[in-house]
């Protein structure tokens, strides 16, 4: 599939034939021509450098600032930001990408060509992501989403113009609903007509579902486990400027300080003002205060549903309701954020999410088989939620006490099963049945059931998984 | 298809969980001398080196020394066997059934549909006693479906059949 592939087989369409040196820089692609090639934004090496150059310029100034003398620092630190500039734009000059027979292919390299075809009918999820450099350029990342590859190596435009990445947005999720069977000659007429990919946001066909609280959402945050991390580094820094009596002792707290300042703003800054929108291609999942990220997730793409109720959270009835797709392979340096799944409600009331949850699932099983008494003796605390259901679609099943989590899967979504017992479960006849989806680690914990029943589970459910499977087709 | 396990099927003691019509297949029983060898060649330089490092102290100390690791090293021969007789799998008509442990017992089933690739692997002593370890990847990172000690042969033999039940069934994610 990849390497170094020429132009390939292209529709018949004579423009489509040229190389991309010798067309015209469109600065604003047109997509309606989507046989032809078509180049990135100009400015988004800038954008895409943006964060590093941000850092790198702090550093200078400080270096700058700290060492004025030096003056051949400064000249070789000029060099090496000019040098990133010319390497960005290279790369802009020879990264080029093309929409057509259903496929989109992002080539990419100077030295070393990279040609990636990306089958849009395997696309998971679409995001549109805008860094605040982006913002105020008015341009736009747009991410797709693929199984199982390396996130590094993803599917991803920076940047095109916002309009632009919308437009694209809506045209690939509309080639991508088509049937795989009518591909071909559905991609060819809608790609004469883009302008004709219908526009769900602006139909009555989009529902808003679901807008978080800004109010609610600072206080959660404060209230969630980074608030309290928040709160302890603030009073031991407080205790030790009290006990010692100079403030010039807290220097080694700052580094930690800044540390949870950071996290905290992170969760707001990319929760504030979730959006969740039905519409015809999906759900559409709008959030972020700086850096806005919009994301549409295909119908039937969701792995699992879960609902995060924090002891705290839970006085005030509220929640937290994530959604699993099948995603990139999270590299190792980002697996920390990979963990944390995509909210559609970073917090909200029940009735909220009992709302979207009927949205996500149709007339998804609430837990109601609650483990057996003896598992009390497994699992003292979290005995008090462990239970679980499932219906000819829908697996569910809780657990937790502090932070009590419920798990939705769809049968059909099932990859694997596993009965695991360990040696205390075994002295009390227990054992906990997996059920793996794709994704990030996410598996749906029937925690500590009868053996017996355990086992009856995982005779029953690998039926059932198939019945779901051949319905969902 | 498979009679949902009942007790009657966990009155089978060390023989792990299993229902009472699935017929289980083992590894080579070349895996438990593979896994003796892997000791053996832990425990016996851990031995020496434990021993001299001991006759700095004393001899007898060294001596003990030696004689702990070697102890160790025959205790765990002695998990070995029940850990390697707990391997087991079974092909049945829409999935792949495999179990293992002692302390911990798993037992996985993995719908031939939802395979995704297929790896067969042999270390440098697996390969000197003709062994291979088949494992079946699906789209979760958190399915456990591996089989070692086949004999190669058999290995190569179930990856063909393993892979043309997958492209038989295959289901999309």
């Amino acid at each position: 599939m990849t390497g170094p592939v020429p132009a390939g087989p292209l529709p018949d369409r004579p423009e489509s034939d040229r190389l991309p040196s010798d067309r015209p820089l469109p600065a604003a692609p047109s997509l309606a021509r989507d046989a032809g090639w078509h180049r990135l934004h100009p400015l988004s090496p800038l954008v895409r450098a943006g964060r590093q150059m941000m850092s790198l310029l702090v550093v200078l100034v400080g270096i700058a600032v700290l060492n004025q003398h030096q003056d051949g620092n400064l000249v070789a630190d000029l060099v090496v930001i000019v040098a990133a500039l010319v390497g960005g734009f290279v790369s802009w000059l020879v990264t080029r990408w093309q929409l057509a027979g259903g496929v989109l292919r992002i080539d990419t390299g100077l030295l070393r060509r990279d040609s990636r075809r990306f089958p849009l009918s395997q696309i998971q999820a679409i995001d549109v992501v805008q860094t605040g450099l982006a913002r105020l350029l008015g341009l736009a990342e747009l991410q797709l989403r693929i199984a199982g590859g390396d996130s590094a190596r993803g599917g991803r435009l920076a940047c095109l113009r916002l309009a632009d990445a919308e437009q694209l947005r809506r045209q690939l999720l509309a080639l991508a609903a088509v049937p795989a069977g009518g591909l071909a000659p559905q991609v060819t007429g809608l790609s004469y007509q883009a302008e004709a990919v219908p526009d769900p946001a602006g139909q009555p066909a989009a529902r808003m579902l679901f807008r978080v609280r800004a109010a609610r959402l600072s206080v959660a945050i404060l209230l969630s486990r980074s608030g309290a991390t928040a709160l302890v580094v603030a009073v031991a820094t407080w205790l030790t400027v009290q006990f010692s009596g100079s403030a010039g002792v807290i220097a080694p707290f700052l580094p930690v300080a800044f540390g949870v300042v950071a996290a905290l703003w992170r969760r707001f800054n990319g929760e504030y003002g979730t959006t969740v929108v039905a519409a015809q291609d999906g759900i559409r999942l709008r959030s972020g205060l700086v850096q806005t990220t919009a994301e549409t997730i295909r119908p039937g793409r969701i792995q699992a549903v879960r609902l995060v109720e924090p002891l705290i959270w839970r006085a005030f009835g509220w929640c937290r309701l994530e959604v699993d797709v099948a995603d990139a392979r999270q590299r190792r340096e980002d697996r920390a954020e990979g963990q944390r799944l995509r909210a559609l409600i970073p917090v909200g009331s029940r009735a909220e999410a009992g709302l979207l949850l009927a949205e996500l699932l149709a007339g998804p099983p609430l837990p109601a088989q609650p483990a057996p008494a003896r598992a009390r003796w497994k699992a003292p605390l979290s005995y008090h939620f462990l239970s679980w259901n499932a219906d000819d679609r829908y697996v569910v099943a809780a657990r937790g006490r502090v932070c009590r989590e419920t798990t939705w899967v769809p049968l059909e979504k099932v990859q694997s099963i596993r009965w695991v017992q360990g040696p205390l479960q075994r002295s009390l006849g227990l054992a906990t049945v997996h059920l793996d989806v794709a994704g990030k680690r996410v598996s749906a914990k029937i925690e500590d059931r009868d053996s017996t029943e355990a086992l009856q589970i995982l005779a029953a459910l690998p039926d059932l998984a198939r019945a779901a499977r051949s319905r969902a087709g | 298809m498979i009679d949902p396990g009942g007790p009657a099927s966990l009155g089978r003691g060390k023989s792990g969980p299993g229902e009472p019509d699935v017929s289980w297949l083992r590894p080579s029983p070349l895996l438990l001398r593979a896994r003796r060898i892997e000791v053996a060649v832990v425990t016996g330089p851990a031995a020496v080196i434990g021993g001299l490092a001991g006759q700095v102290v004393s001899a007898a100390a060294g001596i003990a020394i030696a004689a702990a690791i070697v102890l160790a090293g025959l205790l765990a021969e002695r998990f070995l066997a029940r850990r390697v007789a707990s391997w087991g799998y079974a092909e049945r008509n829409d999935d792949l059934m495999v179990r293992r442990g002692v302390m911990i017992r798993r037992l996985s089933v993995i719908p031939y549909g939802r395979m995704q690739f297929i790896d067969v692997t042999a270390g440098p002593l697996e390969r000197a006693l003709g062994l291979a370890t088949l494992r079946m990847h699906t789209a979760a990172a958190a399915s456990d479906a591996r089989i070692p000690g086949l004999e190669s042969g058999a290995a190569a033999a179930l990856r063909d059949q393993l892979a043309a039940l997958g492209e038989a069934q295959a289901a999309g994610l």
